[in-house]
């Protein structure tokens, strides 16, 4: 990428890498947030990522691939949601089974409709847009950080916005934080946590729709479960980000950041292809811990 | 955030149980019937072969019986986090790196006496499991690392550098497969439903069953595995060392993942194979959840997961479905599973929360 003229293109690809688990992450934020651990993340991911494509393909317009994509993550979320909230499931475990049925329903159709269950190509689809500004590019950091990204960055940066407002600014988001703080307090208002719980399971089929068509429409292709783990480690980014908006930001940097650095060293070093795809899960696993020491030693400062 | 979880006595009806299982089966495979008209172009062949595939000859039933061997390992694992009420999600992790590791110490002593070789690569399996999903439990335990994560994030790294090793130092240059070569003669488990490759731990795994449901339910490490299941706080009062049954049940269910990796090594496969176990680890939890995590249903229970992917694949062989049809009805019945039986397990995971 030092042709394209970023003066750290590792950083430059850590920002556009880092939107799909940004965008999950603000997602997960959502449903953390009324007391639920969504680890249908992944899933909901992987149903975005495969309709988002074949949409685009099928049409030949971004905007309806897009759109076709989160109405059909959006409904896998509602069955997930319903089972979940109204048939009183464990959220766990049907959470396990949406990432089930996502990585089976995906393969089956693919299966169907392109006689294939591999890589599937797709030629014909249209090329994401994105900001190119040449002479801003050339400022370093600035440049690497905000400039020449596809639409996608600058939509999920327009999301962590509007999130951090509907949560902290509006009584919506005041009633959905009240969700997981207290539910009886909500119960008491006359109003019901589950339909709160529901609205959050659905934004997160919203921005786990968009975070999956990122991933396929930047590849042009379609990958069985081309998510690879990157709900969880979503699902990680919400705690290290301290259940905040901006703090995600920061968070998904850092995992981005981790395998910007890994497809690096990829083409520069030596160290075998798999060790590097296992340096996100690692970096993850270990800021995990050392959030969760950070914070065991923290509170029992305060006991003492 | 303090709920009082109160404890309805659960009536532990079998016949209930079974009729509301057979509920659960019955949509199941009504939906599985649907997709299979939309899917397939011969539709009754297809799903002719869906439901008596395996019962058709000898070879299909027999590696039915075969395939749910790990499982019932995998399955008891599970169970016995549950039981505790701590979660292990990095069995695909943990039977992958047990297969590995069980292949390695087969493949270092390639002389030595079948049943001591064999013992080693077995305890090889048990510890590498043990300690992945240990590790796991002991974070939870000092620091309160959420287990359920951290064991599936280890698990995904575990998995990668376990496939580095079977392309890479230890490929059989001999073929062009993504295999290690194959273990001695000695260390192969005895055949004993020809031509199908079911073999002799089949015994092993309901004896482990049995071992685990004694274990549970009539030792005294047991019992207080299950207090602290039921209740940690009340456990903890009760001078039960919480602490202590928040690593055991973790090790535990790791053992029964390694053993369920050699098992697959050292009966089936001979070798280890890239990828072979995946879907192993997460049929556990399955087969777990539909025993309702008791021990001696963890049997069948294996058994009737089994005997959907069976289905799935003579579905595949003889007609134009693929096989990750499986995963659907698996989806299914996790979703209408939990809806049954979220009694039991909202009280899990209330606790949990807390």
């Amino acid at each position: 990428m030092n042709e394209s003229g970023y003066y750290f293109p590792v950083i430059h690809n850590a920002v556009g890498i880092m939107t799909p688990f940004l965008l999950a992450a603000i997602g997960g934020l959502f449903t953390e947030l009324t007391g639920m651990l969504n680890i249908a993340l992944e899933g909901l991911m992987l149903i975005g990522a495969f309709f988002s494509v074949i949409f685009a393909a099928s049409t030949g317009s971004l905007f309806l691939g897009v759109l076709f994509g989160i109405v059909i993550t959006m409904f896998i979320a509602l069955i997930f949601g319903l089972i979940s909230l109204y048939l009183k499931a464990d959220i766990f475990i049907s959470g396990l089974a949406t990432n089930l049925l996502a990585s089976g329903l995906t393969v089956v159709l693919a299966f169907k409709i392109f006689g294939n269950k591999g890589v599937i190509l797709f030629k014909n689809l249209p090329e994401l847009p994105s900001l190119n500004i040449p002479f801003l590019q050339k400022i370093p950091m600035f440049g690497d950080i905000f400039i020449g990204h596809n639409i996608f960055v600058y939509l999920s940066w327009l999301i962590v916005i509007i999130a951090a407002v509907v949560i902290y600014k509006t009584p919506f988001g005041m009633r959905l934080r009240g969700t997981g703080y207290n539910p009886r307090a909500i119960t008491a208002l006359g109003l019901k946590p589950r339909n709160y719980q529901l609205a959050a399971i659905l934004i997160s089929g919203f921005t786990c729709g968009i975070a999956g068509a990122v991933l396929t429409l930047n590849l042009g292709a379609f990958v069985p479960n081309i998510t690879s783990g990157r709900g969880w480690i979503a699902l990680v980014a919400i705690y290290l980000g301290n259940k905040n908006p901006f703090g995600i930001v920061i968070a998904s940097f850092v995992f981005g950041f981790s395998e910007s650095f890994s497809n690096y060293a990829q083409g520069a070093t030596k160290i075998p292809a798999d060790f590097i795809l296992a340096f996100p899960y690692i970096i993850t696993v270990v800021a995990m811990i050392g959030y969760s020491v950070w914070k065991y030693y923290k509170e029992n400062r305060k006991v003492f | 955030m303090k709920l009082i979880v109160k404890r309805k006595k659960n009536p532990e009806n079998i016949f209930v149980n079974i009729f509301s299982l057979s509920v659960t089966m019955g949509i199941a495979f009504l939906i599985v019937i649907v997709l299979i008209l939309f899917l397939s172009k011969d539709p009754a062949k297809t799903i002719r072969y869906f439901f008596i595939g395996p019962f058709l000859n000898r070879y299909y039933f027999g590696n039915m019986l075969n395939s749910a061997i790990p499982l019932i390992f995998t399955g008891l694992g599970i169970a016995i986090a549950f039981k505790a009420s701590t979660f292990n999600l990095g069995g695909e992790g943990q039977v992958y790196s047990g297969a590995l590791a069980a292949t390695a110490v087969c493949l270092a002593l390639p002389e030595a006496n079948g049943f001591i070789g064999g013992s080693l690569a077995i305890l090889a399996a048990i510890g590498v499991g043990a300690v992945l999903a240990g590790l796991s439990g002991l974070f939870k335990m000092k620091w309160g690392t959420d287990e359920l994560i951290s064991s599936f994030l280890i698990s995904g790294a575990v998995v990668l550098i376990v496939n580095y090793f079977i392309t890479g130092p230890m490929d059989d240059p001999a073929n062009n497969l993504l295999t290690t070569r194959e273990i001695a003669k000695q260390y192969r488990f005895m055949q004993i439903f020809p031509p199908s490759k079911l073999d002799i731990s089949i015994f092993f795994a309901v004896l482990t069953a049995f071992l685990v449901f004694f274990f549970m339910f009539y030792t005294h490490w047991g019992y207080e595995m299950r207090m602290c299941g039921l209740n940690r706080e009340f456990s903890r009062y009760g001078g039960i060392k919480v602490k202590f049954y928040l690593v055991l049940p973790m090790i535990l269910s790791g053992s029964f993942q390694g053993l369920a990796g050699a098992v697959s090594v050292m009966g089936t496969y001979h070798m280890s194979v890239k990828g072979f176990s995946f879907g192993m680890g997460w049929n556990g939890i399955a087969v777990a959840l539909i025993a309702r995590n008791n021990p001696l249903a963890v049997i069948p229970a294996a058994i009737f997961f089994a005997y959907i992917e069976a289905g799935a694949s003579a579905a595949m062989i003889h007609s134009d479905v693929t096989f990750e049809i499986a995963a659907i009805v698996e989806s299914i019945i996790y979703f209408l599973i939990t809806a049954q039986a979220l009694k039991d397990f909202i009280r899990y995971r209330k606790r949990r929360t807390e």
